[in-house]
């Protein structure tokens, strides 16, 4: 029987935000923005479900007057993002 | 990018897609920081060396700390800005010279303790000592991005640093020289490879 594949990862844009994330040590908001080419209100509200699930740790600070925004891939984050790559290969026999 | 569900091969592609294109991005960092300190040090020298060769007074010396005038250049700048993606290598790197900087402070302190305790402020060995922390900071840097100029350029610092250090363990007097020496060991050592990194962050966004 094949691994389910984590729903909250199978997501074209949660996928491509946690693999971003998984390739650098912390990425802004912005960064993300420019690289997914999605919406801000999108990316914010995938943004805080990869948060609430722990898989992503958001930090946000004013920087001169500026809030910013930085992401970065918790432990948790890179666990699921491999079991997913794992779950990925059994489904294309890889 | 809409949030849909999509195949398992096209999640595959996504995956490799995005990994391809942030590292190609990603590759090397900028030299800006190797040229602040480089140029700020070669100045220094020449300041430095020009006072002391003209008024024979080694108080001059103390010309060097202007160069943490660089460092708290760099500090409020940090604080100003943040980059919008930080690498594992750029952490690495930053934390190299986090320790190369603690370095620094801490010989300042124990010098000034031990002059403190003694009387006499003796910082000459700042000179080979710094030589060396910065030359281990860049060859490190080197090992970290890859760049055989980062690696082996330090080493006219570490050959100049020995010397000194011989000299100094010998008993003689810093010599006015020293302070030329020094910035030309920072060209050689920071300047030279600032450019060769800008060098090659310029070849690799233009290639992108």
């Amino acid at each position: 029987m094949l691994p389910e594949l984590n729903p909250l990862i199978h997501s074209q844009l949660r996928l491509s935000i946690m693999t971003l994330l998984a390739v650098v040590a912390e990425a802004d908001f912005s960064y993300l923005r420019e690289r997914t080419q999605a919406t801000a209100g999108n990316l914010s509200v995938q943004l805080d479900k990869l948060s609430r699930a722990g898989y992503i740790q958001l930090t946000k600070e004013f920087v001169g007057k500026k809030s910013h925004t930085t992401c970065r891939l918790t432990d948790e984050g890179r666990r699921a993002l491999e079991e997913y790559v794992a779950a990925l290969k059994c489904y294309l026999n890889l | 990018m809409k949030t849909r569900a999509f195949s398992e091969k096209e999640s595959l592609e996504l995956i490799t897609q995005m990994l391809q294109q942030t590292r190609q991005n990603l590759e090397i960092g900028s030299g800006n920081l190797f040229l602040y300190y480089g140029y700020a040090a070669v100045v220094l020298s020449v300041a430095v060396f020009a006072a002391v060769l003209l008024t024979h007074q080694s108080i001059w010396a103390a010309g060097w700390f202007l160069m943490f005038v660089v460092w708290i250049g760099q500090l409020v700048a940090g604080r100003r800005r943040r980059e919008a993606v930080v690498t594992f290598m750029d952490r690495a790197i930053a934390q190299t010279w986090q320790v190369v900087g603690m370095l620094f402070a801490l010989t300042v302190v124990v010098i000034a303790a031990i002059g403190w305790g003694t009387g006499i402020y003796d910082f000459a060995l700042m000179l080979p000592l710094s030589l060396l922390y910065a030359g281990i900071g860049t060859a490190v840097t080197g090992v970290i991005v890859r760049v055989g100029a980062l690696v082996y350029m330090p080493l006219v610092a570490f050959v100049l640093a020995i010397y000194m250090l011989v000299m100094l363990a010998a008993g003689a007097s810093p010599e006015a020289w020293w302070h030329l020496g020094f910035g030309g060991a920072f060209l050689v050592m920071m300047v030279v490879p600032g450019h060769v990194l800008n060098h090659k962050a310029k070849r690799s966004c233009s290639r992108n």
